[in-house]
């Protein structure tokens, strides 16, 4: 019994119950799109996610989109900086409009959030998607599990 | 991960805390140490968890602390020179009835908290007293003549 009690300890070591972020990061023709953030939670942790876009070719209106595993569940404290515009889009995802970047720049988004401590789920899809207006760049892949 | 890594922080703070205060007060709670108690107990609680509400992060905590403990248990129990560090050492304060005033200086304690504890095993004089000792937990032990 001790000993399984250690186990559980060593795996909240190894980050296996959160809340240690990590980055997911794909590179597409235009440049790259990074996405720092835990993928294991714990009801009432506060968390952030940053969200780099570097572009290597001139993208106009950059809109980053984001599953609606990022707001179901989870209080939304900060966006930094405040996106041109925001808007909903299917299955309740949200789009933030960064506007143009040009090539050789980038463009860094802040978010703080706090899990609502009632919420728990597993794997939930966190996926992030960066589109040039109506045209998809790149998605990032992600999952989201909250510990009760 | 940072949860277990401050729980680790806070029994060591805590052990070496114990080590600092010294027995006596160990010993006996009066009604402000009880007091200061649940304070230190709030005050290590935010620190440990902050906003973490869960379940998980409580088991992490308490288990935790409960592995430690028995490490420290079994370390105490398999290398026995770690007992005077670990647990702390018992001291003699009485001895042939005269107390011994350099032990008493180190551990705080009066003559007034030695009759007292002598009272409370039904001595009614120090003179009767063969070795009084302060317990690691920091009791008094009263041994007769």
């Amino acid at each position: 019994m001790l000993g399984l009690i250690v186990v559980v300890c060593l795996l909240g070591v190894w980050n296996r119950f959160g809340q240690t972020s990590s980055t997911s990061r794909v590179v597409f023709p235009y440049g790259s799109l990074s996405v720092t953030a835990p993928s294991a939670l714990r009801g009432g942790d506060l968390w952030s996610a940053v969200f780099t876009v570097a572009a290597t070719r001139n993208i106009r209106h950059a809109v980053l989109v984001l599953d609606s595993g990022w707001a179901n569940g989870m209080a939304i404290n900060t966006i930094e900086p405040s996106p041109v515009s925001e808007t909903s889009r299917d299955r309740g995802r949200l789009a933030f409009t960064l506007g143009p970047i040009a090539a050789g720049h980038s463009f860094t988004l802040y978010m703080q959030f706090q899990v609502n401590p009632t919420t728990v789920t597993w794997r939930r899809p966190q996926d992030v998607q960066l589109d040039d207006g109506n045209v998809v760049l790149a998605s990032v892949p992600r999952t989201v599990t909250v510990y009760p | 991960m940072d949860l277990v890594l401050r729980a680790v922080a806070m029994f060591v703070f805590l052990f070496v805390l114990t080590r600092i205060i010294g027995k006596r007060e160990l010993g006996s709670l009066q009604p402000f140490d009880l007091l200061l108690l649940i304070i230190l107990g709030d005050a290590l609680q935010q620190g440990m968890t902050q906003d973490d509400y869960s379940i998980t992060g409580a088991v992490l905590i308490v288990g935790t602390f409960a592995s430690l403990q028995v490490l420290l248990s079994w370390m105490s129990f398999r290398f026995p020179r770690t007992r005077p560090i670990l647990e702390g050492e018992p001291i003699i304060v009485i001895q042939n009835g005269e107390p011994i005033a350099r032990n008493l200086r180190r551990e705080r304690l009066t003559i007034d908290d030695l009759t007292e504890g002598a009272r409370r095993q039904g001595i009614a004089h120090l003179a009767d007293v063969h070795f009084a000792i302060l317990e690691t937990d920091g009791t008094l032990s009263f041994l007769q003549k």
